[in-house]
């Protein structure tokens, strides 16, 4: 006999959280799988204040985010599956989700992708020796895990995530030996941070790029090339800020078509206005929706919230619209500050909506 | 504008650049190979790649699929390593009563030349000690083996780009006409006119002949196969069901359901096949699946290979079949010598597709 459950939600980062909040508070029964161990995603091991975040939330630290989140959810009709994976589809539409052991269908009258996002790495000779990460990674083991990955580091890349987390290394001791920025300026659009970079001290490339690392069965030196010269800098920690791709297993195999956009982090899964897909009954939230910041994540978690308690009659079309213009107008806001191209994108890939350029991709 | 070429092949699968190699061996220009997509990316990607002769029936096409076996050796020789590996072929049995089966499967082969071993519970274990020892028996050849379809595909396309031949790739053709004498293929980027043309699309076959005008029964068969993270050597054999490849994956299934051109997995199946494998090597409950992929069978309606010209219309062939690996080597030579000879070292009428008519 399969599970059964009003809403599933895939993922249960902030995303999956804030939409879960949106359809327990009216009724609906949730049920959340997640791979991880605990609730929250990546949130938890984010240390640094996160500033722009949709109403009702103040701001506050990422693991105090994912506390918040999770708190409000008590009291409501909710159901964790943490540990599980959804590994695939019955034929018969259900969805198969795995324990480490077993595996067992589910039903549910609607599903919401919230998947995330995983890192890129950036790829030159020799990037595979260990103690070559990537910056997520890097965080997630200082923040979560309280291990100092090295001693001596050259972070790959300049985003706004890449210069939080040289800064919190460099807080628990690791020696930043250089950020080393491909484009003709750092990419973080934050200034503040950039300001605080600049104070630390470390030293900042741009126009410059790896060019080899070395090592012995782990990385020992690389090189970088600047415009004019080549230097090389020993460690035992290289961090790779690759950018971020929206993790789309879950929608491939739910047959969803796909459209291309590279500011929200390349392919990702065609959507209309409600983060409806074209399978009806699947909707999106989160970076699987496009790479944004986390005031967006929360925000779009919120319209397929509003979306889904829609589509399953919970509250009326009217209603429904009032409350997605409203989620929309802020996220603009949120997106635009920081991302405007990225907003940009993202009403490109709605308007691309009926012309998706990547459709039925299992019927060859 | 057109082009014009001697041969154009529709379809550059295992079976379609296999008649484009062998037939670059003979004669080096005006040879043009289109895909929709490319080469890999129909059923030859997505295959078990067993080059498999003993249990299939009847006896005259083991024998077919015998001689296609027989040419591999020599394949690497021509077109360079495709790893090919003559391991022997195992079909095991669970229940005594099939013992009577396997005997007389062993006496009809033997009538052709082809010798089966129906093997004890005891034989089985000693060939392969990880084979559930609930086993009955198996039928075993030593003909039998696996290649890697990636590596025979790649090498079949580049032997065949060292001859001369033209490769088009993600065109699709959308339309076949004849214009006196000769066949004008439309497609996605542009249009070629040719003497001789020659259908080898797989799955896809009846959609093609549609558009000349000729029916090719062909089906389409789903089969969905797992794929286990690589384990230190541990099977010999190419079992029906299962084999163990170079790098230490094991492949496991052949699952067969009517689901057209859908190529998604479905986890139903994905379990049946999990316990088939556990049901032959109970060691396999240990591995972890790494991945699951499905491929889609060209299925001829009485499941035999449809080969040779197309009645009514000159100059045209045809070449479709399921065990398009195991026959690739054999359907190249035969192909190129009937279009280049007019005859074939092999009778081939059997396989005509006028056998539907
Ligand atoms: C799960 C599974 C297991 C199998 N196991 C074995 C095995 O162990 N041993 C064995 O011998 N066989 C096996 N087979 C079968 C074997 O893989 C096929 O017989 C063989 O791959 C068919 O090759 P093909 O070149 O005819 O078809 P394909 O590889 O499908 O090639 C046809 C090509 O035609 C192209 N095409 C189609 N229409 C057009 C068009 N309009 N315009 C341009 N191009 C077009 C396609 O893009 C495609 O590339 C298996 C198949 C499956 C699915």
């Amino acid at each position: 006999m399969a599970m059964e459950t009003d809403v599933l939600i895939i993922g249960a980062g902030p995303a999956g959280l804030a939409a879960a909040f949106e359809l327990a508070s009216r009724g609906l029964e949730v049920t959340l799988v997640d791979e991880s161990a605990a609730a929250g995603g990546q949130l938890v091991q984010q240390t640094q204040l996160i500033r722009s975040l949709p109403a009702p939330f103040q701001p506050m630290r990422g693991f105090a985010l994912a506390e918040a989140l999770t708190k409000r959810l008590a009291a409501l009709p909710v159901r964790y599956l943490l540990g599980h994976r959804m590994i695939g589809l019955y034929r018969d539409g259900s969805v198969g989700v795995a324990d480490e052991a077993n595996v067992f269908p589910l039903k549910a009258r609607k599903i919401v992708v919230a998947t995330g996002a995983a890192e890129n790495a950036v790829p030159f000779p020799k990037w595979t020796l260990p103690g070559i990460i990537t910056i997520g990674a890097a965080q997630t083991l200082i923040n979560r895990d309280f291990v100092r990955p090295g001693k001596h580091a050259v972070i790959v890349g300049s985003s706004d995530f890449a210069v939080d987390v040289a800064l919190q290394l460099a807080d628990v001791g690791v020696n930043i030996k250089a950020v080393v920025e491909r484009q003709s300026a750092l990419l973080a659009r934050d200034a503040e941070k950039v300001a605080q970079l600049k104070q630390s001290g470390i030293p900042t490339y741009v126009n410059a790029a790896v060019k080899e690392a070395r090592g012995k069965g782990e990385v020992a030196e690389i090189d970088i090339q600047l415009s004019e010269r080549v230097i090389t800098e020993h460690v035992d920690l290289v961090c790779l800020d690759g950018g971020r791709s929206p993790v789309l297993e879950a929608c491939y195999q739910l047959g969803c078509s796909f459209g291309y956009q590279q500011e929200l982090g390349g392919w990702l899964p065609q959507y209309n206005k409600r983060l409806q897909t074209d399978r009806e009954d699947v909707f999106l939230a989160g970076n699987a929706a496009g790479i944004s910041t986390q005031g967006v994540v929360l925000a779009t978690g919120m319209i397929a919230g509003v979306s889904v308690c829609e589509a399953l009659r919970v509250i009326g079309g009217e209603e429904a619209e009032r409350l997605r213009s409203a989620l929309w107008k802020e996220l603009e806001v949120l997106e635009t500050t920081l991302f405007p191209e990225v907003w940009q994108a993202r009403l490109r890939h709605m308007d691309n909506f009926g012309n998706p350029l990547l459709k039925e991709q299992f019927i060859s | 504008m057109e082009t014009s070429y001697e041969t154009i092949i529709i379809g550059g699968g295992v079976v379609g650049s296999s008649i484009a190699y062998h037939l670059s061996e003979r004669y080096k220009e005006g040879l043009l190979v289109i895909d929709k997509k490319f080469p890999m990316s129909g059923t030859s990607g997505s295959t078990q790649a067993w080059v498999w002769v003993h249990s299939k029936t009847p006896a005259w096409y083991a024998e077919f699929s015998m001689y296609s076996a027989e040419l591999y050796p020599y394949l690497a020789k021509k077109i360079g390593d495709v790893e090919y590996k003559r391991t022997g072929g195992l079909s095991p049995f669970f229940r005594e009563q099939e013992r009577e089966k396997a005997k007389r499967l062993a006496e009809e082969y033997g009538k052709i030349g082809i010798q089966i071993d129906v093997l004890s519970r005891e034989e089985v274990l000693a060939k392969e000690p990880f084979f559930n020892p609930r086993v009955a028996g198996a039928t075993f050849s030593l003909l039998d083996g696996n290649v890697n379809p990636f590596r025979l595909i790649d090498m079949y396309m580049r032997t065949a780009k060292k001859n001369g031949v033209h490769y088009s790739t993600y065109n699709r053709v959308t339309d076949i006409r004849r214009r006196n004498d000769m066949f004008i293929v439309v497609s996605e980027k542009g249009t070629y006119a040719s003497k001789r043309l020659i259908l080898a699309a797989g799955p896809w076959s009846r959609e093609l002949g549609k558009l000349i005008g000729i029916n090719i029964p062909i089906n389409q068969v789903r089969g969905q196969i797992l794929v286990t993270e690589p384990l230190k050597p541990f099977l010999r054999y190419t079992i029906s069901g299962l084999r163990q490849a170079n790098n230490g994956e094991v492949l496991i299934g052949y699952s067969m359901e009517q689901a057209g051109f859908d190529r998604s997995t479905t986890l139903d199946v994905i379990q049946e096949t999990a316990n088939l494998a556990i049901h032959y090597v109970p060691a396999l409950k240990k591995a972890k699946i790494v991945r699951a992929f499905s491929g889609i069978r060209a299925m001829p309606e009485d499941g035999l290979p449809i080969l040779g010209k197309v009645p009514g219309i000159d100059n045209l062939y045809v070449a479709a079949t399921h065990s398009g690996v195991t026959l690739s080597p054999l359907i190249g030579t035969l192909l190129a010598e009937l279009l280049l000879d007019g005859e074939t070292s092999l009778p081939i009428e059997r396989y005509s597709l006028s056998r539907f008519a």
